[in-house]
Formats: C-alpha cells, structure tokens, sequence
C-alpha cells in the first residue's frame, strides 16, 4: 500500500529540506521526494516510508516532525492550482502547529535530557468579596 | 470566464461540492477561493466583526473581507452553508450582507443538505453570471423597436408584445403542453397587438420552458426568471434607479431579489413547501368555490386573526382550511388566513436572506389576489406596490432586455 | 501497541508524539487516503459523495446538518476504534475536518463516553507550558503499555 507524509522542521533545526531530501536520495530506495516551504513529502511504498521515516528522524530528534498525508503530492483534486486558488484547509493547520514547534522541539529536549518538569502554575485564583470591595474603593474614591 | 468566489461551510463534507462545481460550469463560471492568510482568519474579528466558534466560517468571512478589499477578486459571490446550522445561516446571512453593502458584486445565498443538486442550483447560478456578466445590458432602461417576450411558467404560459417602451399586446394561458401553450399566449399576444410574428425583431423567453420555447421559436434571449423578473418589475414600477425589492410568488417556487438600478444584488429562490405558493391559492379558491381571480377580493373582506392556518405545508395547510370551513369559519377570513399564511411563509423563509429595501414590488400572477400584497404589508410593515401588468413581468423584462441585443 | 485517536485529527504535533512511543496515531489523513484511492469515485477533492452524510446517520440524526453528518462518517470509525485519545482543547484554528464547531463537540463527547483513557490539553504558548505539555503525553502514551 501506498503512503505519503509530510516531514516537518521545527525553525530551530539546522537541518534543511534539501539535507533530507539528500538522505532520502542516499538511502537509494523508490520514493517520491519533494521539498516544500515546511521540509518536504514523501511518498511512496508503506513499508519503505515507515523505515525512511526512521532514518530521516535519527537526524534531529526534537526538531523533525512526521505527519501522513491522505493525498499524493500534486495530487490535482487537492492542488491549488487546478482548484480556483486558495489554500487548502490542511495547510493553515500545519502553518499553525509549525509555530508551535520551537516549542515542542525544546518540551522534547528537556524530556531526552532528564529535565525536571517545571511545576504547574496554580489556577487563577477570584478575588475574595472583601478584597473586591477594597479594589472598588480603591477605584472609584 | 466568469470566477464565482465560493464563501462557504460544509459543502465538501456533504459530498456536494462536486455539484456545486458542476452548477458553475454548466453556465459557463469557475469557483475560486480567495486566497487568505493564517493571519486574516486569526483576526476575522478586527476584519469583520465576528469571530464564531467553527473554523470554517471564520474563513468565509476573512474571505469576504479580502473581496471587499479586492474587487477584482471575483466577479460574484457564492455564499453556502449547511441547512439546519444556525451558526452558519447567522454567519451566511451576515457576509451577504457586507458582501452587498460593502461592494457592487452579486451575492447568491443558499444553504443546502447532501441532496442538493447541480440542477437545483442551476437558474440560481445562471442568474448569477448573468448579473455578473451583462452589467451593460441589464442597465437598459427603454424597450425599443417592436420586440416579444414569452414566460413559460410551471403553472401558465404568458406573453406581451411590446412597441417602443409600451406593452401593446399580452396572451395568457394555462399550462398544458410546453410548445403548444408558449404558441398559444404568444398568438393571442400578437393578435391582441395586432401584429404579425414575421414583424417581431427580437423574441426572449424565460421561466421554465425557457429552453425548450427559446429553441422552437429562435429566441434571441433566453433567460432565467431572476435577471428579467427584476428588470420587469423595476420598469414597470418606475423604479429603475436605486434600490427596490421584488417579490414574486409562483406557481412552483418563488423569488426574492434585492435590486440595485435593476440589476440584482442578491436574491433567493426556493420554498419550503408548495404551502407557500400560489398552488396553495388555487386549492383555497377552488375549497372556497370562488374564482382565483375573486380570491383575493374576498380576502380582503376578512381577517386571517380568525382562523388559524399552519403556513408550512399544503398538506396540513388544506387540513386547516377544511377544519376552519367544517367550524363555521366565514369564507372571507379563511381566503384572508390563506393569503396571509403564504405571505408568512415568505416572509420568514426568504425576506430574512435579501435586503428589504423600498419600493417593495410584487410581481407575477400571484400579486394579483389582492390578499396576498395585503398581508405581506402587514408582514413587512411597508407599502407593497403591484405595478400593471403584474402578471407579465417576466415577458417585459424578456422584451426589453431583447430589444437591446436588436440594436446591437 | 494502541490506537490513539488524536483531535485535532489533522494534528501533526499529537500523531508525531504518538508514533515516536511506538504507538499509532488515528489521523483523518489516513481515513481521506482510503477515499482518494477508492477507484471510480470521482468527487473532488475529498472524494465525499451524497452518501458519506448518509452514513453519518449513525452517529447523528437526520436533523444534524449534512456538514456534521459528512464529517462524522470520517470521524465516527476512528472513534470506535481507538483505544485511547488525546484531544486538545480551546484551539482557535480549526479548519477543514475541525472546521465545524458541532462536530468537533460531537467527537469529543463520543470519545468521553466511550469511557477509554483520555487525555485532555492546550497548546503550549511558551517554554514551560511546553514542557508540560510533552511530559503528560509521554506519560499518558507510556501508562497505556
């Protein structure tokens, strides 16, 4: 069975699209590569994608983010192109996610260094009705 | 090519967006989808004025502001949601609203289920482009020369002939046989004109055997219901500069359009059910043993408060016209309670979707019973006007806008 | 190994973590891939017909709009499949497959009631925040072993 996933960097990583694009090339197997603004697309037999994909996040643990895809790249029913413009609804989502995955990449650095995890911040807690009536007196007199 | 921008929640999850696509290119239209940022849908808010809860709104309404922006974008705009979602309708009824307040682009709003279909769409979609596509000919205001026009509606066939900018000759007959009763208003039109078919310059047909009539008798325009009503109505009611409304209750479904200098702005077409058309009329005439052209006369001689009627059904709307009669309700009440649960219908289903600007115009057979004009100024609180020639309206508007491709 | 049902279904950030524990992720991706590939359907883009609201009956009624019904023929197997799920919660970017509202409260009420382990959370919005939020996924993905 086919498959097809996108592999995202965070912004923090050092490895470029065109660098996993190179491994991909390297590893020398039948899958369809191509780089987009996020990192790039692979597509191609299930089995081969699942090893790739292994491979490809040896390169940068914390950094490098896989995601499937349910349509082939270029696939025309999806592309924008052939589809009067505008971007697909996928796209915004994995805009949004990208901005959080500085984020992620560093929650995943502390958990492979052992980090102790920071404490939860105590919920907001209301203000009691004396200390209220203090805030409005101290307003409005 | 004419680009329809799609505003819309849904349509691809109810497995409908194919048709929708499909609607388009049969009148000669492409969708597009304005691009947007992340950004724009994030302050949807600071852009437009609301932000909702479901996502996909929230990017039809930062698609609309882009439009507004950028007219050059599109050349209309197709606003849809699901039927029954009451986020979407508010969200729907608002984009249409700054969509046509904000820019002078066409708007269609619908909302459809899983089984609407490319032919459902298809007058709506074919209204649209035209209003999009011929700004030039639907800004003639004057028939000229000696031109016809032939409405072939679900319920009558009618027709007018028309000699410099006045109507000269009219035929109206009921519908049987598409063909045969197009030839039969068209021939009483010519013989009450007193002129010959061969004189005709230029013939347009609409309604629903626009196709079929245009064919057989070489129409040079054969148009969809919306563009010609509209014009029909502004130029009967002289109100062909500024903003009007028109309403018109048919036989199968019934229209209403917000117009701008007679060209439409945005417009419904639909109906719930035939409880809210002029079929309805006609099964309450014939209960009554009245003529339909007494009806309305009767109507208006009764008060609809006495008689309770269900506005939503022809089924259960007939049920309470029969009880009310087998109660000992009077005649004129329930011909009143008819007309006003009609009007009701309407008023609820489709004025809530267009703009309800004066004058208010009611055209077709329909605003002829006297009732029915009556409660929808109850309804809307305004002066409904019904020009002359109500009847015809969408023959006049098939004349003069033909008599503008005679001179081209 | 457990079937993981992350929502947003499209979340590359939740199905990412999921795998990296060995678990697999239940995303709508791969429920679109089985559309795309259905040979003879032809109903760009997402391959949805008349007939996917039909079958989102089971999950809502005929008086649900199309759109929650379309949706849900999507999202309904994978309810009941998974075996556990993480969802966040409060997002404001929900487009496409979470671009309805009802349909995103509809799936997270199934998969409460469905009674599996569920674990529920917001995006990070800074450092700390992020190291919470990757611990307790681990933490939730590790007890399902």
């Amino acid at each position: 069975m086919k498959s097809t996933k996108y592999v995202v960097t965070s912004q923090d990583s050092d490895v470029l699209p065109s660098d996993i694009a190179l491994k991909i090339y390297e590893l020398g197997r039948e899958i369809n590569v191509k780089e987009t603004c996020f990192g790039v697309i692979i597509d191609g037999d299930e089995e081969e994608i699942e090893a790739t994909v292994k491979e490809i996040r040896a390169m940068d643990p914390s950094n490098i983010f896989i995601k499937d895809r349910g349509f082939p790249p270029g696939d025309p029913r999806r592309c924008r192109g052939h589809r009067g413009g505008g971007a697909r609804p996928g796209f915004y989502m994995m805009q949004h996610e990208s901005e959080i995955l500085p984020l992620i990449s560093r929650g995943l650095d502390a958990e492979a260094k052992g980090e102790e995890v920071p404490p939860e911040i105590g919920t907001k807690k209301r203000p009691s009705l004396e200390e209220m009536e203090e805030m409005i007196k101290e307003e409005f007199s | 090519m004419i680009r329809i921008a799609q505003l819309s929640c849904g349509s691809e999850y109810s497995g409908v967006q194919g048709e929708l696509e499909k609607a388009a290119e049969m009148v000669g239209a492409e969708l597009v989808f304005p691009e947007v940022s992340l950004e724009d849908v994030r302050n949807v808010e600071e852009r437009f004025g609301i932000k909702v809860a479901s996502g996909d709104l929230n990017l039809a309404m930062a698609r609309a502001t882009r439009i507004v922006e950028n007219p050059d974008l599109a050349d209309a705009v197709f606003v849809a949601t699901c039927f029954r979602c009451a986020e979407g309708a508010i969200v729907r009824s608002e984009i249409r609203k700054y969509i046509h307040e904000n820019s002078r682009i066409p708007v269609l709003s619908y909302s459809f289920t899983e089984r609407t279909t490319a032919e459902t769409l298809l007058t709506r979609m074919e209204a649209l482009v035209t209003t999009a596509k011929f700004k030039g000919l639907l800004a003639r205001e004057r028939q000229t020369g000696l031109t016809a026009g032939i409405d072939s509606g679900s319920t009558t066939t009618k027709a007018v002939v028309m000699r410099d900018n006045e109507v000269i000759g009219t035929g109206w007959v009921p519908t049987t046989e598409v063909i045969k009763s197009a030839e039969d208003a068209y021939n009483a039109a010519l013989e009450s004109a007193g002129v010959k078919k061969e004189e005709i310059q230029g013939l347009g047909t609409t309604g629903y055997g626009r196709h079929l009539v245009g064919k057989e008798f070489g129409a040079k325009l054969i148009q969809e219901e919306i563009t010609v009503n509209s014009k029909g109505a502004v130029f009967l009611a002289d109100a062909q500069r500024g903003e009007a409304t028109v309403i018109d209750i048919g036989g199968m479904d019934n229209k209403a359009i917000s117009v701008q200098d007679g060209i439409p702005g945005t417009f419904t077409m639909g109906g719930i059910c035939a409880g809210a058309s002029g079929r309805f009329l006609e099964l309450t005439a014939r209960r009554l043993g009245v003529e339909i052209t007494e009806l309305g006369k009767l109507a208006m001689k009764g008060d609809h408060q006495k008689v309770p009627m269900n506005s939503y059904c022809i089924v259960f709307g007939t049920q309470s016209l029969v009880n009310s009669l087998s109660a000992g309700s009077r005649p004129e009440d329930v011909a009143m309670a008819a007309c006003h649960s009609v009007a009701e219908q309407v008023f609820e289903q489709q004025l809530q979707e267009v703009e309800v600007k004066e004058p208010v115009i009611m055209v077709g057979g329909t605003a002829l019973i006297e009732g029915l004009p009556r409660a929808m100024e109850q309804l809307l609180g305004l002066k409904v006007m019904v020009p002359e020639y109500a009847q015809y309206i969408g023959c006049v508007g098939a004349s003069l806008l033909v008599s503008g491709l005679v001179e081209d | 190994m457990v079937k993981v049902m992350v929502y947003p279904p499209t979340s590359m950030i939740l199905a990412d973590l999921v795998e990296r524990t060995g678990h697999e992720a239940l995303v709508v991706s791969k429920e679109v891939r089985k559309k795309v590939n259905t040979p003879g359907l032809d109903s760009p883009p997402l391959n949805m017909t008349p007939e996917d609201p039909k079958k989102g009956l089971k999950y809502a009624a005929v008086d649900v709009p199309s759109g929650v019904r379309g949706r849900m023929s999507l999202l309904g197997p994978m309810i009941e499949e998974a075996d556990a799920a993480i969802v966040i919660r409060g997002d404001d970017c929900t487009l496409g497959c979470t671009g309805c509202a009802r349909t995103n409260e509809l799936t997270r009420f199934l998969l409460k009631t469905k009674r599996i382990p569920l674990l529920e959370l917001k995006y990070p919005e800074d450092e700390f925040q992020a190291k919470q939020f990757v611990h307790k996924i681990r933490e939730f993905l590790e007890g399902l072993n």
